[in-house]
């Protein structure tokens, strides 16, 4: 028998059930996409993204800011947790750094090749017994766009004093253009000054690494089997390494604004520099502006930023996590993505299917500055081993900083 | 009733957590940052920080970002910031040329950079030699590249312009801020001794030490009517007072495309000036962004000025630095009007440029500075009359002392008192030689008696011309605390005698006016400073010292 009294507490009991029922449905996932939206977003707050902590190389920051947005938007999502990615930027030796030191623990890591992978690959083995890296066979770790690296020079100054090639040793002109006395005199402009030349800071940024890496091998005649002892215990190559390094005022943290750094400043600061050609691709237009046309000379042999994008293999990631980076990386590695990249900022897709000279692309656009989508006639240097790569940052920082 | 007041209760908690953070909505404190600025870029940045200001911008937090600025030498600022008695949570100087400097400064008592990583350029400018456009084709120009050698060749020839077909010009007349003070001073003898030095780069101490460098920076300071404190002061007078007073002065490319757009617009009656892009290379003034690394400098501080630098880089801010004549830091912004040779510049230049020295070089050259920097032959006139009684003689006796400890042995200096008699302390002679003694007797000062500002000031005047070395600068230093009550010359009489050498033009004796207090007749002691191409300065018992300081950077 009811009484009245029981059917209040009934009511308040059933009352509070359907909407406790009401409240759980709304927050889980997979519910509320389909619950009355102006009622979820009233009432609770959004469900929990899954974040991406991305640590990446500042060359991409262009592409990237226009492609996340983008890929946020796009509804990615893991079992209804949409996803997330935080950036942060840093040079490419900086981020193995902060990683191995534990000041940062990222899902994602983004240095501008697989040199860094490579060392960070080596250094976390010892470190840790384990790698936090698999490029060999882990679909969720592999270059996404690339681009070499390149001399860019002002054409006024080029065309005098290299015209369309350097020669055959790229990096033997170099070094007898800079310790020159007589400077800009020795090709009648002594207006010109000294001869000027940049490239980043080694410890810190890829490019700069990547210029005295090619350097070495300039300098030992060799595209492959850079050792320590080609470093070490070589007395005309240090003499020859460190005069060069000695007419270079400045190492810029950066290959971005080293870069920015010749174009604002014009060629009184810098005559040509060493950035990656999609740098040079990004400025090249800016550069008219301000002090007039570039010229972009390709080193024989080759050296390749790959943009590698890895998820670490630590315990700090979650498999959800791991999921969601795969997702990220396909969503990179598809078409429109990469068409971006090529189109806006001047990367070559991983993508080979994307051809390269095809309307708007800045390869058709900047082919008179020496710019070229072919390059297949150009040979490659080895990437040495980690501790050649480790043997050479130690002999910068004792003796050149 | 109970339910109707639980299902409100329900409702309303409902509600107020769908609100999510509402401290947001509610009236915050306020963030302050401070920055410090060489005053170059003045004109730009005031009106900037003051739409900023008013935006109401916020950090993450939801405070009110509120950015104050100061213009201060570049150079002076460092040595404020060393002792403490200046605090900027921002410090943008005309240049990066002295942070390292800054930074070795900072490491002996912090162990640590001041400035770290690399701070952003705002804007950019050469550094360059303003001259006459007249005086600049007089010497081949534009057809001819001009630099360092030629102010030196200049300033040594005893014909003056008449070597270059122009007698009425008289004689070269150079000028650049002090290096202990601005950027743009530190730049020119850093410039000076590369060229000295025959050198583009790699200057090492060892070339200072070069009687060839010591040579040519005494040729090239010989011809420096005064110094000052400040880049911007400098270019005011060169443009106000015209071609008689200076040749030629080191200023920034920016400074000479605001005049010739006040030219050009009516504004300056004055005939035009070029930019002189010295051939040896030169520097750039690029106006580094720096947050310092400072214990005063908070979190929310350091998030607040990131705010403000990319308010400040951003493009509409970066296009409105290109009308003001600088160079946009943003390559995206092409160089064009009022960048061109309509307004006295040409954006194809500078050419080249001289590597910055490492910072033990630098200071070396400011030691070599001292010694070869033009001297001074200096009268102090000091009002030492009844009205100056108490805290006034006392605060005035103290600043006269911490100026005569800032002049350098090879200064020579006399000290005028003022009262019912107009009495020598010092006669005029170098003050390495008398410094203690000298000291002692300013000690020694008490008020006492009227005041005859013009018998003194007129009793320097003459002495200063019949002693004084006219290869010497030549200044006058007048501190007065009320009206003339009996002197027997008159400010005609003062007048007329700076009136019979005011063909002198820059190299003229200079008179400097200080008014002391609020009875002080500073019109009068305006129309004495300003013809000579002097300053009259108004004071007080809390300011005084600042102002000796000032007049000191003229010497």
């Amino acid at each position: 028998m009811y009484t009245p009294r029981m059917n209040w507490i009934l009511l308040i009991l059933y009352g509070m059930i359907a909407l406790g029922v009401f409240v759980a449905a709304l927050l889980l996932p997979p519910f509320r996409a389909v619950a009355y939206a102006p009622v979820r977003e009233l009432l609770l707050p959004p469900p929990a993204p899954v974040t991406l902590n991305l640590l990446y190389s500042t060359e991409k920051e262009a592409w990237l800011s226009e492609v996340i947005p983008a890929f946020e938007q796009s509804g990615a999502s893991i079992n209804g947790h949409p996803i997330r990615v935080e950036l942060e930027k840093m040079g490419s030796w900086e981020i193995n750094a902060a990683v191995l030191d534990g000041t940062r623990k990222p899902v994602l890591i983004s240095p501008a090749s697989m040199l860094q992978i490579a060392a960070l690959q080596d250094a976390s083995t010892a470190q840790f017994g384990k790698s936090l890296v698999n490029p060999a066979n882990d679909p969720a770790c592999l270059p996404v766009v690339k681009t070499p690296l390149t001399l860019v020079a002002w054409k006024e100054r080029a065309d005098v004093l290299w015209g369309q090639q350097p020669g055959a040793s790229l990096w033997l002109n170099v070094h007898d253009a800079l310790v020159n006395p007589q400077g800009w005199a020795a090709y009648n402009h002594a207006d010109w000054g000294y001869v000027k030349f940049g490239h980043t800071d080694p410890l810190k940024s890829n490019s700069g690494f990547m210029t005295i890496l090619l350097m070495s091998y300039g300098y030992h005649g060799k595209t492959s089997g850079l050792s320590p002892a080609d470093i070490l215990s070589d007395a005309d190559f240090q003499a020859w390494f460190l005069e060069t390094e000695a007419s270079i005022g400045q190492f810029e943290y950066s290959t971005g604004p080293l870069m920015e750094k010749m174009i604002a400043y014009g060629p009184s600061t810098y005559d040509f520099v060493a950035v990656y050609e999609a740098t040079a691709i990004e400025q090249a237009e800016n550069a008219v502006g301000r002090y007039g046309e570039l010229r972009i000379y390709y080193p024989s042999p080759l050296l390749w930023s790959d943009h590698p994008f890895c998820a670490l293999q630590a315990d700090w990631v979650t498999p959800e996590q791991s999921q969601a980076a795969q997702i990220f990386i396909d969503y990179l590695l598809s078409q429109p993505a990469q068409q971006t990249a090529l189109l806006k900022y001047g990367f070559r897709p991983a993508d080979a299917s994307i051809p390269l000279e095809q309307p708007g692309s800045p390869f058709d656009r900047y082919a008179a500055n020496g710019f070229r989508a072919d390059l297949s006639g150009l040979p490659e240097v080895e990437i040495p081993a980690g501790n050649v790569l480790n043997t050479l940052r130690d002999f910068w920082s004792r003796n050149v900083r | 009733m109970k339910l109707k007041l639980t299902s409100l209760l329900l409702i309303l908690s409902i509600l107020l957590s769908a609100c999510g953070n509402l401290t947001q909505f509610l009236p915050g404190d306020s963030v302050i940052v401070s920055i410090a600025y060489g005053s170059e870029k003045k004109e730009w940045l005031e009106p900037l920080t003051a739409e900023f200001n008013a935006a109401q911008n916020k950090t993450a937090e939801g405070k009110t970002i509120q950015i104050e600025i100061t213009p201060i030498g570049s150079i002076e600022s460092v040595r404020g910031i060393m002792d403490g008695s200046l605090q900027p949570t921002v410090w943008s100087p005309a240049s990066s040329v002295y942070i390292p400097v800054a930074n070795a400064e900072w490491r002996k008592t912090h162990g640590d950079d001041l400035v770290t990583g690399a701070p952003k350029d705002l804007v950019l400018s050469p550094v360059v030699i303003a001259m006459w456009r007249p005086m600049a084709q007089a010497l081949g120009w534009p057809e001819k590249a001009l630099g360092w050698q030629d102010v030196a060749e200049l300033a040594t020839s005893a014909e003056g312009w008449s070597a270059y077909g122009h007698p009425e010009w008289g004689k070269f007349q150079f000028g650049h801020t002090h290096p202990a003070y601005s950027n743009s001073g530190i730049v020119s003898i850093i410039a000076e001794a590369y060229a000295g030095a025959g050198k583009q780069r790699g200057l090492t101490e060892a070339d200072l030490q070069d009687a060839a460098t010591r040579d040519f920076m005494t040729a090239v300071e010989k011809s420096v009517i005064h110094y000052g404190t400040s880049t911007g002061f400098f270019a005011e007078r060169m443009f106000e007072r015209g071609p008689s007073y200076l040749s030629a002065a080191v200023l920034y490319e920016n400074l000479i495309v605001a005049q010739e757009s006040k030219r050009l617009s009516g504004q300056s009656s004055q005939i035009p000036v070029v930019a002189i892009y010295p051939k040896e290379g030169t520097f750039w003034s690029n106006h580094p962004y720096a947050v310092l690394n400072a214990p005063w400098v908070t979190e929310e501080q350091r998030e607040a000025a990131g705010i403000f630098e990319s308010y400040l880089l951003a493009a509409p801010q970066q296009l409105r630095a290109l009308e003001y004549g600088f160079r946009p830091a943003d390559p995206a912004i092409a160089l064009s009007a009022p960048l061109d040779s309509q307004h006295g510049v040409d954006i194809s230049q500078p050419k080249t440029v001289l590597e910055v020295p490492q910072a033990a070089v630098i200071e070396k050259i400011q030691t070599l500075w001292q010694q070869t920097k033009k001297p001074v032959d200096l009268v102090v006139v000091m009002d030492v009359s009844g009205s100056m009684r108490g805290d006034r003689i006392t605060t005035a006796r103290a600043s006269l002392l911490e100026f005569v400890k800032k002049l350098d042995d090879r200064a020579r200096l006399q000290i005028i008192l003022s009262s019912s008699e107009v009495s020598t302390l010092t006669p005029l002679s170098e003050l390495g030689e008398k410094r203690q003694q000298v000291l002692d007797s300013v000690s020694g000062i008490f008020e006492l008696g009227d005041t005859r500002l013009y018998d003194a000031t007129l009793t320097a005047y003459q002495e200063l011309s019949a002693n004084g070395n006219p290869e010497h600068i030549r200044a006058i230093v007048v501190l007065s605390d009320g009206e003339d009550t009996a002197s027997a010359a008159t400010l005609d009489e003062i007048n007329a005698q700076i009136a019979q050498f005011s063909g002198e033009g820059g190299n003229a004796i200079k008179v400097f006016t200080i008014g002391f207090g609020d009875n002080a007749d500073t019109e009068v002691l305006k129309s004495i400073a300003e013809p000579t191409g002097g300053k009259q300065y108004d004071s007080s018992p809390e300011n005084i010292q600042k102002i000796y300081d000032e007049i000191a950077t003229f010497f």
